[in-house]
């Protein structure tokens, strides 16, 4: 029966066991078949993510760059060569007037600027600079310009811009020691309309500067078209001789000169009054006055920086021929003025004439309080006493004034800066002054505490 | 007599500044699979042009898929040349930019196209998948290697080849487009250029077959190896004609008119022929193409003018937005 059971198995075993090595190798090849697709199938997602790595690599050159900063805001393409960046200041003043007699309705808040400043470049040679004013009066253009680099050693600016002579005018006006400039900057030009060229020369050692412009009274800013057909021409020089110097004692020692010369062709009312540290008018001349014929200034100039410790002074001669009528005599006017100021950065951090950048911002969190600076100034300015009785009123003008101020600077971080300054003004009496003086302002010295609340970005 | 010295000293620097040897460099905006090509040719041409003017001339290479590096050059990229793989691209920059004229064509012999070429396969030793004809393509199963005709010039004819044989097979262009569709389907990757599918096929691994330029699948065998890929020529493909062009409104900017033009003119001669057959690239004259005879495979080949009325109408019909490819692709 066993025998019989397995004589009817056996040829189906045989069978089965003959097809075993064939079932095997099927399955092994269905195995390798399967290995081999899941193979190209991680190989293909490894391609993709490959080919997808290489596609962003290759655009990243080619994707503009947003920048956003302590410096501003810039959308710049790929290879830097345009740009636009946009950038801020704000100022906040209030000014408290001391023993003044309660004459002058003049402690007040202030917003001193608000501009909204865009700058930017195109082919990489061609830069513009548009600078709105909304804080003071009424709105206004600061700046409206276009640079032209053909080299750092020859550049071209046309439109408005600060003319280049006053040193301390053509620093920012954020990072200026004092919140107000000193007095000196009465007898130098503001803003102006033309044409400079510029550039580095000497390996930096030298910059020079000249142009031709509209012309512009003392302190005064041009409109934004030219006041007639004589033209100022301005130029300036500033040397940096040992820049290269590292670690010498006068690494940080720049100098220069500055001047402007010019006519005038009876320019009624291109007179400017000259402020205090206060902004407070101290010296005017009559409506009567004209200017006409040549004009001219010369500004030898210093700034030094050495460390936490930095300095700036100034001299200016500002000479101007005036009239009170067409046939009135001719007279040359004189004015001179000079100014020393120095800081000293408490908290460690270098003084420079671009601003003081503190190590630490202020961050209570952290207990940081960004940087301090204390700051001092003496500064003068000397009317000519022939200015007196004709061209101006010895009783509505001095004929000097002497100024002396002290500040504390806090930078809460590079952008943000507020600043406490006392200053005090002491008059000189014009020639023939009256014991009754009708200008309120100069009859005791001006006393006067300006705080700053500065963003500026 | 200080003044004539000071003339004559002033003309005889002039001169001397006028005899140095000038240095001109070249931007030669190109496709993927030309780079060998190129290497050699610069370096001929750069001393047939110091032989003739005493002049240094350096060019320098842009590779990548013919339609990007078109799009490159209408967006600014300097090209004294291009040298692109089809003559659609090179339309694309009188077309949108107008950095050429419209004729540019007709400005060099032959169409503007010094050397042919046509597309083959590509795979990989003993032909595992049995490769013979398109028709191989699409059957299941069959890994596909082809780059994206959307930014590749080699892939607009990959597909036009792939398209007629399938017309001329299957009788109409809806069948075309459905055999089109299925050879798709079989693509797992779409690389941007036919170097890239090279990398894709030949390092890394992927696919049974790659439709290839004649002169990438022989560079590809060269370097690596006979042993592990070779060559089926189907028995209809498209006679591929990359074409040439000065850019004008770069070489007036520039001032390299004379010498781009010269480039260009070189590659006509018998010297630029011989690079080029040497390069796997078909000559345009005869002589030259018949010392290289073997190198080549003798297919019967069709033009674009004769399947698909020119470039300017296959362009639009299949390449352009909405047309055949996006619409196959999409689904």
């Amino acid at each position: 029966m066993r025998n019989k059971s397995f004589r009817q198995f056996a040829p189906a075993l045989t069978a089965l066991l003959a097809l075993t090595p064939v079932i095997q190798a099927d399955e092994l090849t269905q195995l390798r078949d399967q290995l081999h697709a899941l193979e190209q199938k991680l190989l293909v997602l490894e391609r993709k993510q490959e080919i997808k790595d290489e596609a962003a690599a290759a655009a990243a050159p080619a994707t503009p760059k947003v920048t956003i900063s302590d410096k501003g805001y810039t959308l710049a393409s790929a290879d830097g060569a345009n740009s636009i960046k946009l950038r801020g200041l704000v100022q906040l003043d209030s000014r408290l007037f001391l023993n003044d007699g309660n004459v002058l309705a003049n402690n007040s808040f202030i917003l001193r600027r608000a501009r909204i400043i865009s700058e930017g470049t195109f082919a990489q040679n061609f830069s513009f600079q548009v600078v709105p004013e909304f804080g003071g009066g009424s709105p206004a253009i600061v700046d409206a310009n276009l640079n032209w680099t053909v080299t750092p050693a020859l550049q071209f600016k046309f439109g408005r811009f600060k003319s280049p002579v006053g040193l301390e005018l053509l620093q920012s006006d954020s990072w200026t020691f004092f919140d107000e400039r000193s007095i000196v900057t009465n007898l130098v030009p503001n803003r102006d309309l033309g044409v400079l060229v510029s550039g580095d020369v000497l390996g930096g050692k030298l910059n020079y500067t000249a142009g031709i412009v509209g012309g512009g009274a003392d302190g005064a800013q041009t409109t934004n078209s030219d006041f007639d057909n004589e033209k100022d021409l301005v130029g300036r020089l500033w040397a940096s001789p040992f820049k290269d110097d590292a670690g010498s004692f006068t690494q940080g020692l720049s100098f220069g000169v500055s001047g402007t010369y010019g006519r005038e062709k009876t320019a009624a009312g291109r007179t400017g009054g000259y402020r205090t540290d206060g902004q407070q008018t101290f010296y005017s001349y009559l409506a009567t006055t004209s200017t006409d014929g040549p004009n001219w200034r010369v500004s030898p100039q210093l700034d030094y920086r050495t460390g936490s410790f930095g300095l700036l002074s100034e001299y200016v001669v500002s000479a101007v021929n005036v009239r009170t009528s067409a046939a009135g005599k001719l007279t040359e006017l004189q004015n001179k003025a000079w100014q020393l100021a120095a800081g000293y950065v408490l908290t460690g951090e270098n003084s420079s004439y671009a601003g003081v950048v503190p190590a630490n911002n202020f961050d209570l969190s952290k207990g940081t309080w960004g940087a301090f600076e204390l700051a001092a100034r003496y500064a003068k300015l000397k009317v000519d006493d022939a200015a007196f009785p004709l061209y101006a009123s010895p009783a509505a003008s001095a004929g000097e004034a002497t100024s002396f101020g002290v500040g504390l600077n806090w930078y809460l971080s590079k952008t943000v800066r507020f600043t406490f300054d006392y200053y005090q003004t002491k008059f000189g009496a014009a020639p023939g002054a009256p014991a009754a003086l009708t200008n309120a302002v100069i009859r005791q010295d001006e006393k006067s505490v300006i705080t700053r609340f500065q963003i500026s970005f | 007599m200080k003044f004539k010295s000071l003339l004559f000293t002033a003309v005889a620097l002039a001169l001397a500044a006028g005899a140095h040897a000038k240095s001109i460099e070249l931007l030669n905006v190109s496709y993927d699979p030309t780079r060998e090509l190129y290497v050699d040719f610069n370096k001929a041409f750069a001393a047939h042009w110091k032989a003739k003017t005493g002049d240094n001339v350096v060019v320098k290479q842009s590779h990548g898929g013919s339609g990007k590096q078109a799009r490159g050059v209408i967006d600014g990229l300097p090209a004294d040349v291009v040298t692109l793989a089809l003559a659609a691209d090179v339309d694309a920059l009188a077309a949108v930019a107008r950095l050429i004229p419209p004729d540019w064509q007709k400005r060099l012999p032959d169409n503007s196209a010094p050397y042919t070429s046509t597309i083959v396969f590509l795979v990989r030793k003993g032909n595992p998948k049995g490769i013979k004809d398109w028709d191989d393509l699409v059957k299941l199963g069959v890994a596909v290697i082809t780059p994206n005709p959307k930014t590749s010039g080699g892939a607009r004819w990959n597909y036009l080849a792939a398209w007629e044989y399938a017309k001329r097979k299957l009788g109409s262009d809806d069948a075309a487009k459905e055999f089109i569709a299925k050879l798709f389907k079989n693509v797992p990757v779409l690389d941007s250029g036919a170097r890239g599918s090279t990398t894709t096929f030949v390092q890394r691994g992927i696919g049974d077959v790659s439709i290839s330029w004649e002169n990438e699948a022989f560079l590809a065998i060269k370097e690596f190896g006979a042993d592990k890929f070779e060559i089926v020529v189907p028995s209809i493909s498209i006679l591929a004609e990359p074409t040439v062009s000065v850019v004008d409104k770069v070489v007036r900017k520039k001032g390299t008119a004379e010498v781009a033009k010269a480039y260009l003119d070189y590659l006509y001669t018998d010297e630029g022929q011989e690079i080029a057959a040497r390069n796997y690239y078909r000559p345009r004259n005869q002589a030259i193409a018949a010392k290289y005879t073997a190198n080549f495979a003798q297919l019967k080949l069709f033009t674009i003018d004769e399947a698909f009325g020119g470039w300017a109408k296959a362009q639009k019909t299949h390449f352009a937005d909405g047309g055949t490819f996006d619409q196959i692709y999409a689904k």
